[in-house]
């Protein structure tokens, strides 16, 4: 059995490994380590590599990660399973989506993928990152929650080559409704997009919501269908859940809040809407209602703040357009 | 008809009322203001001070003293209300407890009452909402959320003589099940006790839960009990519906986390739990358990940690001790 290193995690017989992977150092000197574990199988096969937290305060792929890799047992599984739990871990410290030590613009170390080795302090992540996710990775997911709970849904880049049809098959043994066969040229440096067009098919699940707004359901479901990924590529034994035709989507529109104040939403995800729809209410500091918001594209609902306070630019809706059955 | 005037808010007779009370100053030196809303009713009567958002991040309280101003009838009203939703304002934008703008030792405005106008940024804030508090105050109504949306208790004080009575009154009247006569020996520097100290009648609610983990459904109930508590003190015509069943506490005691990790509860609010009992679990990167924390005490659980992630000294449990049916 060929060893598997990754920083400090070295698996060189079936069985879990841990370690630490470094991305950068703090001020104080000190490294920027990041928590790796290998799962590895009795018998030889692909890498599945998975990680969450490139947001910081995205914790609930963490827990999905800790329940999925606690549930494997190497005499069931045939291959590999590479698990980073908290990628942005200075984001994670400081439940932030960015890490507090990135002083430049371009904190988003979800559009920092291939990364630099002289970068910034996130493109330096980026690149220690994406350096093994290259070397080792056959499969990548990487796992996010949007803002609120209800958030049930999934993209792959849709290249038109076997890794597009590769990650088509992921997503339907994922099986959320609401998924998108992503345009190449949406969400540059994106690692799902990355990988992708280095060959590696790639799957990116939203399982809601941020910070402790998500259930411990969401964290089970969502380990119950990355285990129905794992038979239908052939890692797991028994039979792959068939969930269905899924709502496909041509792509997503990301609107950001123009006003700010106290919000609440007045949709749920998985919503049908109308172009200019109302979705949620605003209110000023003496609580009088101040106006709602519409959203400018018809589709479904993908993402809604939740409130209770909104600045100006950040996420007020991600719409699925022109959704179909596939 | 009385004359009351709370910054730039000035009522002079029936009707609604709104403005700002400025507590300080932004570095670049805009104001720091905060919303004011009198009601003052047809028929003359006590005023109730109610406040939100000492505690910049507990939005709930702000959302509930909305939605309850919102409904008032002055034609109905016997007395006045005044209403500070958010006190906390630059807390309140940064989604935190305290303001990104104290620099020193003592950001929890909920312990520097009365104030110091030429001590810390907070000793300011707390100091210029403390004159008018002090000014008009008869009764006074504090919102709070713990952290989990499932927190439900509340604190009167004084506990004793004719103030007391009266707060208790008011605690029975707002109807949550658990309930502590606080000792004025503790929580020093609140809004509670210091007015307490000054012969005001006080009640805390603590409806849950932090930043955006509350529902619409806890905003309308809060609402419509703090109706009832004005119905108990002859402020809104009818009746407050029959009482409840209470438990009193003589006191009430936390544990703060000893070390960091990812983080989950093990007992729910209202739960009876014993000295030793499991609280909670704290789990490393790698989702192995390191740590049951075990109940210093026996009681009920008021409040707990929501996690995701806990960082040394935060709240892991309060608990109400030597519980009793009253």
């Amino acid at each position: 059995m060929q060893s598997i290193e990754i920083g400090t995690a070295v698996s060189s017989a079936p069985g879990l490994a841990t370690g630490y992977l470094d991305t950068g150092a703090l001020p104080d000197g000190r490294p920027v380590q990041i928590p790796v574990m290998i799962m590895r199988g009795a018998q030889d096969g692909p890498v599945l590599w998975l990680h969450a937290c490139v947001h910081g305060n995205e914790y609930c792929g963490t827990f999905v990660l800790h329940e999925l890799l606690h549930s494997l047992s190497s005499e069931t599984l045939k291959g590999t399973v590479v698990a980073l739990p908290a990628l942005n871990v200075t984001a994670f410290e400081k439940n932030q989506r960015m890490s507090p030590f990135e002083g430049y613009s371009g904190g988003d170390l979800n559009r920092c993928f291939p990364g630099r080795a002289d970068g910034s302090f996130t493109q330096q992540i980026a690149y220690a990152v994406y350096r093994e996710l290259k070397r080792h990775a056959n499969f990548f997911i990487d796992l996010h929650t949007a803002m609120t709970p209800d958030v049930r849904w999934a993209l792959f880049p849709n290249l038109p080559n076997e890794s597009g049809r590769v990650a088509d098959g992921i997503a339907r043994a994922f099986g959320f409704s609401s998924t998108l066969p992503a345009p190449a040229d949406i969400l540059a440096g994106a690692a799902a997009m990355t990988a992708a067009q280095d060959g590696i098919p790639s799957f990116l699940a939203e399982i809601g919501g941020k910070n402790a707004n998500f259930t411990e359901e969401a964290v089970s479901d969502a380990a119950e269908r990355l285990r129905n990924v794992m038979r239908h590529l052939g890692m797991l034994q028994g039979l792959v859940t068939q969930y269905g035709p899924l709502t496909y989507f041509s792509n997503f529109a990301w609107v950001h809040a123009t006003r700010g104040g106290l919000f609440q939403r007045s949709v749920r995800c998985g919503d049908t809407v109308e172009a200019g729809q109302a979705i949620g209410q605003y209110f000023d500091l003496h609580g009088d209602k101040a106006g709602e918001a519409h959203t400018p594209h018809a589709g479904v609902v993908l993402a809604i703040h939740s409130g209770p306070v909104m600045a100006t630019g950040e996420t007020l809706i991600h719409v699925g357009l022109d959704p179909r059955q596939a | 008809m009385r004359d009351i005037e709370v910054g730039s808010a000035h009522s002079q007779g029936p009707g609604v009322t709104k403005g700002m009370l400025q507590v300080g100053y932004l570095p670049e030196g805009y104001p720091m203001e905060i919303p004011v809303v009198i009601v003052q009713g047809a028929q003359d009567g006590p005023v109730m001070w109610m406040h939100g958002c000492v505690h910049g991040n507990e939005y709930c309280g702000a959302y509930s003293i909305h939605q309850f101003i919102r409904s008032l009838d002055s034609a109905e009203l016997r007395g006045t209300v005044v209403a500070l939703p958010v006190l906390n304002i630059t807390a309140f934008q940064r989604q935190q407890r305290m303001s990104p703008f104290e620099g020193y030792n003592g950001g929890d405005l909920n312990r520097h009452f009365p104030g110091n106008p030429g001590g810390t940024l907070t000793d300011q804030m707390a100091h210029h909402i403390w004159q008018v508090f002090r000014k008009y105050a008869d009764v006074h109504i504090d919102m709070h959320t713990a952290m989990t949306p499932d927190t439900r208790w509340a604190l009167f004080a004084p506990a004793d003589g004719p103030a007391g009575a009266r707060a208790e009154t008011m605690a029975r009247a707002f109807g949550y099940e658990n309930v502590l006569p606080t000792p004025l020996s503790i929580l020093g520097g609140s809004s509670l006790i210091e007015g307490a100290k000054g012969g005001i009648p006080g009640l805390i609610v603590e409806a849950g839960g932090l930043g955006p983990y509350f529902s619409m459904e806890t905003v309308a109930d809060v609402a419509e009990r703090l109706r009832n508590v004005l119905r108990a003190l002859d402020m809104l015509p009818g009746a407050a519906p029959p009482p409840g069943p209470v438990t009193f506490f003589s006191n009430f005691a936390w544990i703060t986390a000893t070390r960091g990790g990812l983080f989950k509860r093990a007992v729910q609010c209202g739960q009876r739990i014993s000295k030793g009992q499991v609280v909670a679990r704290f789990y490393n990167v790698f989702g192995e358990l390191v740590e049951e924390t075990p109940s210093p005490a026996d009681g009920v659980v008021l409040a707990t940690g929501a996690g995701p992630l806990m960082p040394p000294g935060e709240i892991v449990v309060h608990i109400g001790l030597e519980p009793r049916a009253a």
